[in-house]
């Protein structure tokens, strides 16, 4: 994309400059999306990205600036932007002078794509969207499906001033169906969106017709739930993206961007037992072809594996280069922006809870009465209060040790630290889904998972 | 490329591929400042900008876009637009243009020295300090942005306009003993000298103090104060069931409806694209429409929904010039400035003022209308404010809470999300909250 000349000017400059550090990447993105509705391709649309964004440190400080012309002139008029904002243009440090030794990382394309793109036409991924639409159609109820594909091929390249100079080529794609099923006045939906780091294998790994059934099933499903109850209740909450509930109450607080300014209730906690015995809570950005790995970040660094609590006791935090330089703790790979308009931070990548020794059945055992949320939307978080929500998509009462009645719009609401606490038992079946988290430095995407897990009580926001 | 000179080439490519085409050119420009202990953390100065495509060929629509404004990406979006046509059911055309001008709806607004800018966020974050319940500022910033944006099509539309808005915002923890609470807020407008940082400051830290010391909420039905930011908040969701793309897409419960009573009479809704000082306003919409009023709700009746070119004509209706299209993305529907008109005076009897909804996204769902979110707010009783309550969540639907609107106050008051919401504080006679 960029000339290793060109990025050795741009860096020399900003060194010259006054920079204690500077960091270039530049992202060339095609992506394409197909909506089908109603058995007709609707929405089509294809785009290019382009642009670079230029970090400067200042100590701590940072500086950022982002542009669409990649030419010389282009990436050094906004660097001089940022100079003259610093106030240090046409200043001259001896930094600049020396040459800069250029590390180069191979790419080892441990996530490329095993059907790409250019193997295919259009018309195949149209026809896989329209069997995608069939699979939903499975009851007169169903009312509206709509079936997406996302296509999203990113190359990028990261140089800085210790010499890093790597590039990665990221494809991923995904499947998304939504389904709507009205009965009467009443209306409610159903999603299914596997999506993964691959190319148009996704649709062997995840045949369309049942990713559209699914959605259709959990649409009819919710059109015959009742509302769910309200109240305090223990909740065993369903493996895949029933992760959400940990990524927003636990793995946001470990990210150095609220840690490092203390805005985070699990500041200061290294060693500590912040969670009950069973819970063992991973970031892994290494997992092949998961939907939120890469080789290195998008800061240059290598992805890892980073076992962040273990056993109940926190281990590590997710640290990105800011937060090092702020807390002293080592790099873990997790410097994530959405694209060449954000600064990175830290961010999580693929972030699961592993499996414990229970068996799925044995968590819903002895509950008299209870939730079970077996699939997850969103949710948020503050870190600084800890306090997160979020919304199961599908949920079932628990009485007396079996799954009942189907329930519908039960949010759930706590305090992440106490939520930990009260995690009582890990089952043995880990599964991860793909989700975008949106933070600071945009939206990323991630994979959040974790096995049947139990917490012995969580305020569920239902209707009184 | 020049984005002027891709302007000419893309137009004169696309005439010569047979194609009718509309262009949309956008140029922004952005500036934050994020200043944390003391010190001035991230500046941001970026420029930003694109071509987005929406052609019409074989009577079918197709879109691209690029960022890249080198020949062979002009080129390539050109030929994945047609090629995204000629697979395309949706049939379509691009709407008769006409010369639409060049308008400024930012003038100086945001003409001011960086260190003025600098200063600002500076003196915000040190603001948010002077109080010892903070425990900790995370950031306190300043940004602003500046939109230029173009429309060229092959059927005569041709206009320009220049718009921008700048902000200060909050983010900081507070705590009293054991009880903490975290506060996020942002005040927009369309003028730099008319931000306050001082005063901003006071209200984000008086809104997050008051939230201290929180009990839990027992389980019921109560009376609801909706304050006006988390009242605006709700109205974002709600106007994806005004949207004539979803009613069109058979996902809005109010299809059908048009005419009835949906709301408490006491509720009008309007969007206005011509609001003096509107943070979203616009001269005309994406495809060229001029921009007028529309009372979508008045009196509790629902009149119309937002409607594109491509809306109005499926569902029959009449187009209310809502077309709303990024260069990035395909032709949409959305408000620019819509809001709640305010009332007269509203007197806190009792029941809970909610102050914040959380996790909208997830926790409303656009479709069905159905929600039940984590909020924060604070216990009345007897006409007065009696402590703070936390960890629950309110449930309803958006349509039975509208109905159920029984006051409407003065106090108007804006978010910025996708579009400009507005609300003033909103009386509801019972909503379900899930507490202890």
């Amino acid at each position: 994309m960029l000339q290793a000349e060109l990025l050795e000017a741009v860096l020399k400059r900003a060194l010259a400059g006054g920079a204690d550090f500077a960091e270039v990447y530049a992202e060339r993105s095609r992506k394409r999306q197909m909506v089908v509705r109603s058995g007709r391709l609707e929405d089509a649309l294809s785009g290019l990205d382009y642009g670079a964004g230029i970090r400067l440190f200042f100590g701590t400080e940072v500086v950022y600036a982002y542009t669409n012309d990649l030419t010389k002139e282009g990436l050094l008029e906004a660097l001089e932007t940022l100079l003259k904002a610093k106030g240090t243009l046409g200043k001259v440090d001896e930094r600049g002078m020396g040459g800069l030794d250029f590390r180069k990382g191979a790419p080892k394309g441990l996530h490329a794509p095993k059907v790409p793109y250019g193997e295919k036409d259009k018309r195949y991924r149209l026809e896989r969207l329209l069997e995608a639409e069939s699979g939903a159609r499975i009851a007169p109820e169903i009312r509206q499906v709509e079936a997406s594909l996302l296509e999203w091929e990113q190359e990028v390249l990261i140089a800085n001033t210790e010499g890093v100079l790597a590039e990665e080529r990221r494809v991923r794609t995904r499947l998304f169906v939504l389904a709507v099923a009205q009965d009467g006045a009443e209306v409610q939906t159903g999603y299914a969106g596997p999506g993964k780091s691959v190319g148009l294998e996704l649709f062997d790994l995840y045949p369309p017709k049942a990713v559209g059934e699914k959605a259709a099933r959990q649409a009819l499903t919710n059109l015959r739930a009742k509302p769910a109850p309200a109240g305090t209740f223990p909740v065993v909450v369903g493996p895949g993206f029933g992760g959400v509930l940990f990524h927003e109450a636990v793995g946001h607080l470990l990210e150095t961007t609220s840690v490092a300014k203390k805005a985070s209730v699990l500041s200061d906690k290294l060693g500590e037992r912040i969670a009950g015995p069973a819970v063992t809570y991973i970031d892994d950005g290494t997992l092949p072809h998961a939907w939120g790995s890469t080789e290195v970040d998008d800061e240059g660094r290598p992805t890892e594996r980073t076992v962040l609590i273990e056993g109940g006791v926190l281990k590590a935090y997710m640290v990105d280069r800011l937060g090092h330089l702020q807390t002293g703790y080592p790099m873990t790979g997790s410097g994530r922006r959405q694209d060449y308009t954000f600064a990175p931070t830290s961010r999580m990548r693929n972030t699961f809870i592993a499996p414990g020794d229970k068996k799925p059945e044995e968590l819903f055992e002895g509950i008299e009465f209870g939730l079970y949320a077996k699939e997850m939307g969103g949710g948020q978080v503050k870190p600084g209060s800890g306090e997160y929500n979020f919304a199961v998509q599908e949920g079932y009462i628990i009485r007396k040790g079996r799954i009942e009645e189907p329930v519908r719009g039960a949010m759930l609401v706590g305090k992440g630290p106490e939520t930990l606490m009260r995690v009582v038992a890990v089952a043995d079946d880990w599964e991860n889904a793909p989700g975008m988290c949106g933070s600071l430095s945009g939206a990323v995407p991630v994979e959040v998972g974790q096995p049947h897990v139990l917490v012995s009580e969580i305020v569920v926001g239902g209707r009184a | 490329m020049t984005l002027e000179e891709a302007k000419g080439y893309v137009l004169r490519r696309a005439r010569e591929m047979g194609l009718e085409a509309e262009l949309l050119f956008v140029e922004n420009r952005e500036l934050s400042l994020r200043a944390q202990g003391g010190k001035l953390e991230e500046l941001k100065e970026a420029r930003q900008g694109g071509v987005g495509l929406r052609v019409v060929a074989g009577g079918r629509v197709g879109y691209a876009y690029t960022e890249e404004l080198s020949q062979e990406a002009l080129d390539w979006a050109l030929e994945e637009a047609r090629e995204n046509a000629l697979l395309s059911a949706k049939e379509g055309r691009i709407p008769p243009g006409r010369p639409l001008g060049s308008h400024d709806l930012l003038g100086e607004g945001l003409s001011a020295p960086l260190e003025a800018k600098r200063q600002a966020a500076l003196s915000l974050e040190k603001a948010l300090r002077e109080d010892p319940r903070v425990r900790a500022v995370l950031m306190g910033g300043y940004m602003e942005r500046e939109v230029r944006l173009a429309l060229e099509s092959t059927q005569g539309a041709q206009g320009a306009y220049r718009t921008g808005l700048a902000g200060l915002m909050g983010s900081f923890v507070m705590g009293e003993g054991e009880s903490l609470k975290q506060g996020w807020d942002a005040q927009f407008g369309k003028e730099f000298h008319a931000l306050d940082p001082g005063r901003t400051a006071l209200e984000l830290r008086e809104k997050t103090a008051r939230l201290l010391g929180a009990r839990p909420l027992r389980t019921g039905r109560y009376r609801a104060y909706l304050e006006p930011k988390a009242m605006a908040s709700l109205l974002m969701i709600l106007a994806q069931a005004f949207s004539g793309k979803m009613a069109r897409e058979g996902k809005s419960r109010l299809l059908g409806r048009l005419g009835e009573r949906i709301a408490s009479e006491l509720v009008t809704l309007i969007d206005d694209p011509t609001l003096e000082k509107g943070l979203l306003s616009r001269p005309f919409d994406a495809e060229g429409t001029p921009a007028r009023p529309t009372v979508v709700v008045e009196k509790g009746v629902f009149k119309t929904f937002l409607h594109n070119s491509e809306t109005a004509r499926a569902l029959g209706q009449e187009n209310t010039g809502h077309a709303r299209r990024g260069y990035r993305g395909p032709l949409g529907v959305g408000p620019s400035n819509l809001y709640l008109a305010p009332g007269g005076d509203l007197k806190l009897t009792d029941g809970v003022v909610i102050t914040e909804f959380m996790g909208l996204h997830a926790g409303a769902n656009p479709v069905s209308l159905d929600f039940s979110l984590q909020a924060l707010g604070l216990w009345v009783e007897e006409g007065e404010v009696r402590h703070a309550v936390e960890n629950f969540a309110v449930a309803g639907n958006l349509l039975e809470l509208l109905q159920a609107v029984e006051g409407v106050g003065s106090d108007l008051d804006w978010v910025l999300m996708d579009a400009a919401y507005g609300s003033p504080t909103v009386a509801v006679a019972e909503l379900s909250f899930a507490g202890a």
